[in-house]
């Protein structure tokens, strides 16, 4: 097999999987927010519900949740799941990236003197102004380090898709690997996930870069 | 009378910060407040500005209630609708500036005339630019506040908090978190708006600065007024003997 | 009030999980060398519960093979090439154990591919067969293998490791007086664990067909046929019939290599050819309706049909 018929049978797997990564950061970026507003509420149980969720997100293995958010409809509902796949697919991802941003959120926003809070309410901000002018802004700045790590740990989590038979770019690699008894398609992998993960740094960087202008 | 304040009562748990505080400032009136730390002076500005939430007691501006005690002795605080508009009458200076730092200087001055006064650009702009010359800061509108100096933070905090108009401004101990030398130009601008008849209350260390100032200086000791009145009289002839205490420490 | 339900849906899911896996975490990929065979025990419980965790179907034994096969392959010893002399070596052993009734007795023990057993007593020539005890008693044979390729290797119910092959390997080893050392691996990983030295053998159900040229082969131990697993009332009775149809397969196994190879013109009548990590994923799939047919070896087809019946 040359080496352009192996990169044309795993383009498709690299756009599956940049699918996997888009979607999941449009949903889980706010979902987390929502996530860590729950955590942060007042209400007892659902800051305690919240709890527990995050702490199953973060303490169970990611491949594990997938079977969960794919089979468990069926064996619990006996619901069908044809066709349910992808789906369960970005669920699964997003949930679990949901929790980790919403506590990274939670770290930023707890980093914010309080000073600023009590500034805002005495020029009389509103409670919405105040978060989305005055604390967010600040709080994406303090947190965009983490948020590329997070994201960068999401690039590479997109072959954990291959659990629910979902053939993203590192299953092609392997299945090509394994009929041509080759190499070459796991340092194609190694090679897409640097550079994806170089764009994702360049990017990155960029954004951190256009907040530098106060400290 | 802007601010009318009477039986202030708060506790943070077992601790009787303030007990039964009265204070009442009239227009055009620049009232200081002394006393050892922890006597509860920062606490009943934290209260006049709502920061803090009184036990009991009564709170009034331009003869507008926003808190009233009841018969049983628990404090009512009035619908935030109406406690939002009660905040347009003060203005609070922090010790700490507490700009926010993602703004340019002008835009902390211009932001909140326009986003919660709701008043036209243009305008806003103006006048802020004027109080920015007024604070010696007009070469700075660009900066942000990591640029400036505390001096020049505080300056630009005070500008901020007059954009809104104010009928009474707050200073929570002005120049506390300032270096020595750089104290002297934020009492300037304070003196200068004396000057201008600004309504104010000035939580302070600095003693000469309060006797020049003030018309009138309260002694605070244990969360209660020990002693107050015209600066010369509570400076040069003080009548009790906790104000003595506190003045011969403070002299040496 | 969604988002709460959600959240909540996701609390109950996930306790289900880690009550039905009895807390034992996946793991991926390949375990590190040292920790093989403790690191690899989890997953593989993890696995095999999920499977066994199904409710009982409302027909019991309703998994079937059609008639018509996909093709017939032999599993052999693979050696790195140019190893010809402990092949050789292996090999003799395996026909001294043939010819002792050792083979036939650990055959005994695995129903599901007895009959696929090719080698016969009466066919060894005993005459050219290694000594017992004529190995070198300080040499330790590294066996490599998928854990997770039953009922060749596997992991047993008791945690061990077993299967037909193995206990066969043990058994050779034992012969010629080796030591045997177990070398769980990732089956993508084969080719970099044998080239790497990290084991001596691939013997774990290892399809000859097709990778004559890659390997020295030993001894061709057993045959296989490649079969397709479907639900007895799925009305699929044909390899006809799987046209417009979901498939499932390993990845990296023969059954998929014939459908991508030799069968490609049947694997281009499915609606789909969904390739797995693991067949026990599949066959959950299967269960649950969201595929309509496995093609899976008859062995491994029968320990899976065997496990939903227990």
């Amino acid at each position: 097999m040359s080496l352009s018929t192996m990169l044309t049978s795993m383009g498709a797997g690299m756009l599956r999987s940049c699918l996997i990564f888009f979607l999941t950061l449009l949903f889980s970026l706010p979902l987390g927010m929502g996530v860590m507003f729950l955590r942060r509420s007042r209400i007892a149980v659902v800051q305690w519900i919240t709890k527990i969720y995050i702490a199953i997100m973060r303490g169970t293995p990611l491949m594990l949740q997938l079977l969960m958010w794919y089979f468990g409809p069926y064996y619990i509902f006996g619901w069908s799941i044809r066709g349910y796949r992808f789906t369960a697919i970005i669920l699964g991802f997003s949930m679990n990236y949901a929790a980790y941003f919403a506590e990274i959120y939670r770290g930023g926003i707890e980093a914010i003197p309080k000073g600023q809070y009590e500034a805002a309410e005495v020029l009389g901000y509103s409670k919405v102004q105040t978060f989305f002018k005055i604390i967010l802004p600040q709080v994406i700045k303090t947190i965009l380090p983490s948020i590329t790590n997070e994201i960068i740990t999401l690039v590479k989590d997109t072959s954990l898709a291959f659990t629910l038979a979902y053939n993203e770019m590192f299953s092609l690699a392997k299945q090509i690997a394994a009929s041509q008894t080759s190499f070459m398609p796991f340092i194609i992998a190694g090679i897409f996930y640097f550079i994806a993960n170089y764009v994702v740094a360049f990017v990155m960087e960029r954004i951190e870069k256009a907040m530098n202008y106060y400290n | 009378m802007i601010l009318q304040m009477s039986g202030i009562q708060k506790s943070f748990g077992e601790l009787e910060v303030l007990k039964d505080i009265s204070l009442h400032v009239d227009a055009g009136e620049v009232v200081s407040i002394i006393g050892p730390s922890g006597s509860g002076k920062s606490t009943l500005l934290r209260c006049a500005t709502f920061l803090e939430r009184i036990d009991a007691g009564e709170i009034r501006y331009m003869d507008k209630a926003a808190v009233t005690t009841d018969g049983n002795g628990t404090a009512e605080y009035v619908h935030h609708r109406e406690l939002n508009e009660i905040k347009r009458y003060f203005g609070l200076v922090f010790q700490q500036f507490n700009l926010f730092p993602h703004y340019s200087v002008l835009k902390n001055v211009m932001d909140a005339p326009i986003h919660v006064q709701k008043r036209s650009k243009e305008e806003v702009r103006e006048e802020a630019m004027e109080l920015l010359r007024k604070m010696d800061l007009e070469n700075r509108a660009d900066a942000y506040p990591c640029q400036l100096s505390g001096g020049q933070q505080q300056r630009v905090a005070i500008a901020r908090a007059l954009a809104l108009k104010p009928s009474i401004l707050f200073f929570d101990e002005p120049t506390s978190a300032l270096d020595p030398e750089l104290t002297g130009e934020v009492l300037k601008v304070i003196r200068q708006l004396a000057e201008e008849k600004m309504t104010m209350v000035v939580v302070t260390h600095e003693m000469p600065f309060a006797r020049a100032v003030s018309n009138r200086v309260i002694f605070m000791d244990k969360g209660v007024i020990v002693e107050q009145g015209h600066p010369e009289a509570v400076f040069g002839d003080p009548q009790q003997e906790r104000t003595k205490q506190f003045l011969r420490n403070y002299q040496r | 009030m969604k988002k709460n339900l959600a959240l909540l849906l996701t609390a109950v899911l996930t306790a289900a999980a880690i009550a039905g896996c009895g807390s034992a975490a996946p793991t991926q990929g390949a375990p590190a060398p040292e920790a093989k065979e403790e690191a690899a025990e989890p997953a593989e419980e993890a696995k095999e519960e999920a499977a066994e965790e199904a409710p009982a179907e409302e027909s019991t034994g309703a998994y079937v093979f059609l008639d018509e096969d996909l093709g017939v392959e032999s599993y052999a010893i693979g050696f790195r090439k140019g190893d010809d002399e402990l092949a050789e070596q292996v090999s003799g052993a395996v026909k001294a154990l043939v010819a002792n009734g050792t083979y036939a007795e650990i055959g005994e023990k695995y129903p599901d591919i007895k009959d696929y057993l090719c080698l016969d007593a009466a066919d060894i020539d005993t005459a050219s067969l290694p000594e017992e005890g004529s190995g070198d008693s300080s040499y330790t044979f590294k066996h490599g293998f998928d854990l997770d390729y039953p009922p060749y290797s596997y992991l047993q119910d008791d945690g061990t490791v077993g299967g037909f092959d193995v206990e066969l390997c043990q058994a050779v080893c034992e012969y010629l007086g080796w030591g045997y050392e177990a070398v769980p691996f990732n089956w993508d990983a084969k080719d970099m664990e044998l080239n790497a030295g990290s084991c001596d053998c691939i013997w774990s159900g290892f399809t000859k067909e097709g990778r004559e040229d890659d390997y020295t082969w030993g001894l061709t131990y057993s045959n296989n046929t490649q079969g397709i697993l479907v639900a007895a009332d799925s009305g699929i009775k044909t390899l006809a019939d799987l046209e417009g149809k979901i498939v499932g397969v390993q990845t990296a196994t023969s059954a998929y290599d014939m459908l991508e190879d030799s069968q490609a013109d049947l694997a281009a009548t499915f609606s789909e050819l969904r390739v797995y990590e693991t067949y026990t994923i599949a066959f959950n799939d299967l269960k649950a309706g969201a595929i309509d047919a496995i093609a899976i070896d008859m062995t491994a087809g029968s320990f899976l049909i065997a496990g939903e019946n227990k």
